[in-house]
């Protein structure tokens, strides 16, 4: 959403007035799927470079974070793709919604932080994945934490990120939930081909293999997909 | 999405943390029953491996009684907790415990009997499963009741997992396959697929996937998930249900199918949906 996005966002407009005035679940969610729908189209049709954030991107944040708190997961996974969409201008009011009470609300935004991979929801993704009682969420902060985008940091800071990163991972390797164990397999497989000091690239690839021995890893499908990883790693 | 999954981990993390010890304690005690249930729930998630475990949910098992009406916990309800957890700890010495909980009166217990039957694989169980399909109006509602007359989808289930492909179990199954409940319908196709490979049941399950209630796409998910069918890999990844499902129908996929497609490309859509 660059310099045509007001005009691409004036199209949303009508998107947005049918979620505000669903009156049903059924309802709402398929309205919630059309506003995403037009936003995944719209972030397609000119994504170069920082959406423009101007007032009209700030209603849809503003619907799409009302719509997480509706205990409606059709219409929250709409959104979560609708934020997704926008990106980086959706972080700060991401965050900013996190504070409040509603549990169901808060893990979907943790869903959407992961997958607009912004730096600036690192902090809540290492939260999620060490402590989060929900398998999901803390399945989707792992996924997270291995595809942060970084291009624009400095070299530096981009090598500390990615340290944390993987002291994150490292520890959700034992998660008691398989699923966030197959997530951290998957983004341990992203993460290490990034540039790491030697030691931590090791301990990496030594959790990998644990995650792919039958001695420490009980579930087949970590295994194989642990085993898929250090394939891809040394190949 | 909050699954089951989740909710049973909530249980596990925000529950109580206790030792082995004391929940045999707990379970061994009778004079409050709703530290018998959590002990007997326990026992089973955390695969308790101690002498005693087996023996003291076969004795919750053995207290079981009429029906209480009473809401809250009872003992059957710890009955039905001691029998989930026989089914999770693999003993095949609680069969005979088992089999006779699967002529109780409560079909909520022969509901639970028949599930850990078919976890242990109990050959024992199928002659008196398929009896009880066969019986009159098995498949009927109860009187003022959403409950069927038999638990059928857990008794179904329960034979395709014990997996005696004889054509007296596959006929047993069948007329479920047409059943007017669409839960009903999976559980047999799900079984009728186990024991049979014939790809027509596959397709069964995947037409419920477009089923209008979630809940049915769910049942379908799992069921697909547990026959391990690879064909059905783009059908679940485009059914609209929550990925939660979607990962656990496809772990089946790669864990008990067979190509094609080859495992790769179905952890491929595993990474994808996390």
């Amino acid at each position: 959403m660059n310099k045509t996005g007001a005009d691409g966002l004036s199209l949303v407009r009508p998107f947005i007035r049918a979620v505000e005035r669903a009156d049903s679940a059924d309802g709402l969610q398929k309205a919630a799927e059309n506003l995403a729908g037009a936003l995944a189209a719209l972030a397609k049709a000119d994504h170069q470079g920082e959406p423009h954030c101007d007032p009209e991107t700030w209603d849809v944040i503003d619907c799409l974070l009302q719509v997480l708190g509706f205990n409606n997961p059709g219409a929250a996974v709409a959104a979560v793709d609708g934020l997704i969409a926008i990106g980086p201008p959706a972080v700060e009011p991401l965050l900013g919604s996190l504070d409040g009470h509603n549990y169901g609300a808060r893990a979907w935004a943790v869903r959407a932080l992961a997958g607009i991979g912004d730096p600036r929801g690192l902090a809540v993704l290492e939260e999620a994945l060490a402590e989060d009682i929900g398998p999901s969420v803390r399945r989707a902060a792992a996924r997270g934490l291995g595809q942060l985008r970084l291009e624009s940091l400095p070299q530096a800071e981009r090598s500390a990120i990615w340290q944390r990163c993987l002291t994150g991972l490292l520890a959700g390797a034992a998660d008691p939930e398989w699923v966030v164990r197959y997530a951290v397999v998957v983004s341990l497989e992203q993460l290490l081909p990034h540039p790491l000091a030697a030691e931590q690239r090791v301990r990496g690839l030594a959790q990998l293999e644990g995650l792919a021995a039958p001695a420490s890893e009980d579930t087949l499908v970590v295994r194989l997909r642990a085993r898929l990883a250090l394939d891809n790693l040394s190949g | 999405m909050a699954g089951t999954a989740d909710l049973d981990s909530a249980m596990a993390t925000a529950g109580e943390p206790i030792s082995e010890e004391e929940a045999l304690q707990r379970l061994r005690q009778s004079e409050d029953q709703s530290h018998q249930y959590y002990a007997a729930w326990w026992l089973g998630r955390m695969r308790s491996r101690h002498p005693e475990t087996v023996p003291l949910l076969q004795a919750a098992l053995r207290r079981r009684q009429p029906r209480a009406v009473s809401s809250g916990v009872e003992e059957n309800a710890v009955a039905r907790n001691a029998a989930r957890a026989l089914g999770k700890l693999g003993d095949p010495q609680a069969i005979p415990d088992l089999l006779a909980t699967l002529e109780d009166e409560d079909d909520g217990l022969r509901e639970a009997a028949a599930r850990a039957l078919g976890e242990l694989r109990a050959r024992e169980a199928v002659s008196p499963i398929c009896a009880r399909l066969a019986s009159d109006q098995a498949g009927q509602p109860l009187p003022n009741s959403l409950r069927l007359r038999e638990p059928c989808e857990a008794l179904i289930e329960a034979l395709g997992d014990i997996g005696v492909a004889s054509p007296d179990v596959v006929d047993a199954i069948q007329p479920f396959a047409i059943h007017e409940r669409p839960l009903i319908r999976s559980a047999a196709a799900r079984a009728l697929f186990q024991l049979t490979q014939d790809p027509r049941w596959g397709h069964s399950l995947i037409e419920l996937l477009e089923h209008p209630q979630l809940q049915v796409r769910r049942s379908a998910l799992m069921d697909l998930g547990a026959v391990g069918w690879r064909p059905a890999l783009e059908p679940i990844r485009d059914t609209l249900a929550e990925n939660s499902l979607k990962l656990i129908a496809l772990r089946g996929l790669v864990e008990r199918g067979q190509a094609p497609p080859d495992t790769e490309t179905v952890l491929r859509a595993m990474d994808d949906l996390l």
